[in-house]
């Protein structure tokens, strides 16, 4: 740390390897394209760098930097959303989702479309959590909320798919 | 149970997710690299930047308000003649009254049309600055730039409040509030001290005075560029 703040280019390659798999693979998770997650993950250490005085060690150095991933990502997909308007909300996926068609890999993409179009809020903590293993303590420190509300949160996603899914899903479960 | 199921089902039917691959490492780091390096030197450059910027600005806001000037005085130059040929009396039909009147009600609204331009302009920039200056309050960034922007803006208001833009009283008691707080972040500014009292009684102007929602409602629709 001490020689990151000192402009230590070799201990900021240290930190950058440290952490950016994991960063990145959230970024990818994320945005869903590679051109996307490279640039969010850049921002991120960019930014990482230019703050790290600024960092009390009130979290691990790797929630810190998942915190800025988080708000970076978000800001970013907002841009995107409003350049393209492409990301539709969660009604229409719904309507989509509920049209039995009875192949695995359209499951899978009505429920990838699903996932898409859940809230800023309930999609970082579905992903983090049931796609990418992270606990709700690291949630809940990178979100900068309560455990109880990272939890609240991920029960409302789960609760939003299953409805999006239910009579599809009906289909397979049968 | 059901319900189990479906959970297994979205576990299952989520795992690949948007599933990354490999981590491009070393673009990135070289982008980090070469970011980082632009970004150092536009950190070095930005002081200079905005100096330039807010000259630039208040040079386009006095071009702005001397065009204005301009072009009342020209028009006032040009109903010069229909004025007096309406004061001597002649047997053409462009000699009446009601001519001569709608003449001189012609030239009052080009006038007028005109420093109310200027003013529109004038009252974007005030603003964008009263903004800026509040943002910078807010991390404790106020630097001198600010008040030569405020002191810039200051000017162009006392101008204007002695153009015809008062005959509205909408208009003079807003550039009177805006007299007001530019003198206040003016002085400010270049107290230097940054006492917390003095930004609070800042803040007290212009919430009190209500000018953000006056300057706000006499712009319309964004129509002007803001920054001058």
């Amino acid at each position: 740390m001490a020689r990151c703040l000192a402009g230590d280019r070799i201990a900021e390659r240290a930190l950058y390897d440290a952490h950016v798999d994991r960063v990145y693979r959230l970024m990818f998770r994320m945005a869903g394209e590679a051109d996307l997650a490279a640039d969010f993950t850049q921002e991120t250490f960019i930014r990482g760098f230019e703050r790290l005085s600024q960092y009390r060690g009130d979290s691990s150095l790797g929630t810190w930097l998942h915190a800025i991933a988080v708000s970076v990502a978000l800001n970013g997909l907002r841009k995107v959303k409003r350049m393209h308007g492409r990301t539709e909300p969660i009604e229409e996926s719904h309507h989509l989702a509920v049209q039995p068609v009875g192949l695995t890999g359209d499951l899978k993409a009505r429920l990838h479309a699903a996932v898409d179009a859940l809230s800023e809020k309930l999609r970082p903590v579905f992903v983090m959590h049931d796609v990418e293993g992270y606990t709700h303590e690291e949630i809940a420190g990178t979100l900068g909320i309560p455990v109880g509300t990272s939890k609240a949160r991920l029960f409302d996603a789960r609760a939003k798919l299953r409805l999006a899914l239910a009579v599809f899903a009906g289909d397979h479960i049968a | 149970m059901k319900e189990d199921r479906m959970d297994e089902l979205l576990i299952k039917g989520t795992r690949d997710y948007h599933e990354p691959g490999p981590v491009p490492r070393e673009d990135m780091w070289a982008r980090i690299e070469a970011e980082r390096g632009g970004r150092d030197r536009d950190v070095a450059l930005a002081p200079i930047r905005r100096r330039w910027g807010w000259a630039v600005g208040g040079l386009a806001a006095a071009a702005v308000l001397t065009v204005g000037i301009v072009i009342g005085r020209r028009l006032e130059r040009a109903s010069v003649p229909s004025t007096t040929v309406a004061a001597i009396p002649q047997p053409s039909r462009s000699s009446s009254p009601e001519s001569a009147a709608a003449a001189a009600r012609t030239q009052s609204e080009s006038e007028n049309l005109a420093y109310r331009l200027v003013m529109l302009r004038h009252l974007a920039g005030t603003e964008a600055m009263i903004t800026a200056f509040r943002s910078a309050a807010r991390r404790g960034e106020v630097d001198a730039q600010i008040g030569d922007w405020s002191r810039e803006l200051l000017g162009t208001t006392r101008m204007l409040e002695v153009s015809p833009v008062t005959q509205d009283p909408t208009m003079r008691r807003l550039l009177e509030d805006l007299d007001l707080v530019l003198v206040q972040i003016a002085q400010y500014v270049t107290s230097g001290k940054h006492n917390p009292d003095d930004l609070d009684l800042i803040e007290q102007s212009i919430n009190k005075r209500g000018v953000i929602i006056k300057l706000r409602s006499s712009l319309p629709a964004r129509a002007l560029p803001a920054g001058t």
